[in-house]
């Protein structure tokens, strides 16, 4: 079953570029430059997608003491912290040639890199502590203290003066991106959302035999 | 606005090498965990 997915997420992946570079359009104001778009958006929807995941999986760990829900909770944070970083590296790549700076600590890159930083510290916490139930159970309420952070990312554009420009999609209202536009970003919106879940199933499927190995 | 290609291109590399990186390392894994298994199986 994972391989049938990392096949379809190949597929998809390859259908995301062609979308990014042979279909949508260069942008009027920034240029081709805007292509960063199409990996740097779907990046954050996975890491928002992922800590999502980590909370409900926590609850539900903290809830019935399943390993499976604390499994899911660990190998979801490690993905979720990969695409943080991709999103703040892929993020200051494209900072540079339109506001001039590679960084700057404006309200959206400082509340995502506290929320790289605090699911950091949730896999340091958990490679930590030796008794693998005590481990999971600080994880788990970390995973939940730590969900409260990504609204704060989301609305920190509305809520802040930011550098940073109000998300184009994910936002109630209609929408002011064209058609085509949306289009590529849907693309790869389903294709690193299979990504995510290639990596997790892949990711659970290791943790549970180290659990097994190591018993 | 110039096009900045390069900036395109490190910002693609960089995803792909990143994410090559991490798919890598899971498969890395499940081989020695498979290794280890083997052995362990043999040993029995």
């Amino acid at each position: 079953m994972v391989r049938i997915v990392g096949g379809v997420t190949l597929v998809a992946l390859a259908a995301g570029l062609v979308m990014a570079f042979g279909v949508a359009p260069r942008e009027v104001t920034q240029g081709n430059v805007q292509r960063i778009m199409y990996v740097h958006v779907p990046s954050v929807w996975v890491a928002y997608l992922a800590f999502a995941v980590v909370l409900v999986a926590s609850i539900v760990y903290l809830a019935r003491r399943v390993d499976g829900a604390d499994r899911l909770a660990h190998a979801s944070a490690e993905v979720g912290v990969l695409f943080t970083g991709l999103t703040i590296a892929t993020g200051s790549i494209w900072g540079k040639p339109t506001w001039g700076t590679w960084w700057t600590w404006d309200a959206r890159l400082t509340s995502v890199s506290i929320l790289f930083v605090m699911y950091l510290g949730y896999l340091l916490l958990r490679g930590m502590i030796e008794d693998p139930d005590q481990g999971a159970r600080y994880a788990a309420v970390l995973g939940i203290v730590a969900a409260f952070n990504i609204p704060l990312v989301h609305f920190s554009v509305y809520w802040w003066r930011t550098l940073h420009q109000p998300p184009s999609l994910m936002k109630p209202g209609p929408g002011t991106m064209p058609g085509v536009i949306v289009a590529a970003l849907m693309v790869n919106f389903v294709a690193f959302s299979l990504l995510y879940v290639y990596f997790v199933a892949k990711r659970v499927n290791l943790l549970r035999r180290e659990a097994e190995a190591a018993a | 606005m110039p096009d900045s290609w390069g900036f395109v291109l490190a910002a693609y590399g960089l995803a792909a090498v990143v994410l090559i990186a991490y798919w890598r390392r899971l498969v890395r894994r499940e081989r020695a965990l498979g290794a280890e298994h083997r052995s362990t199986v043999r040993r029995a």
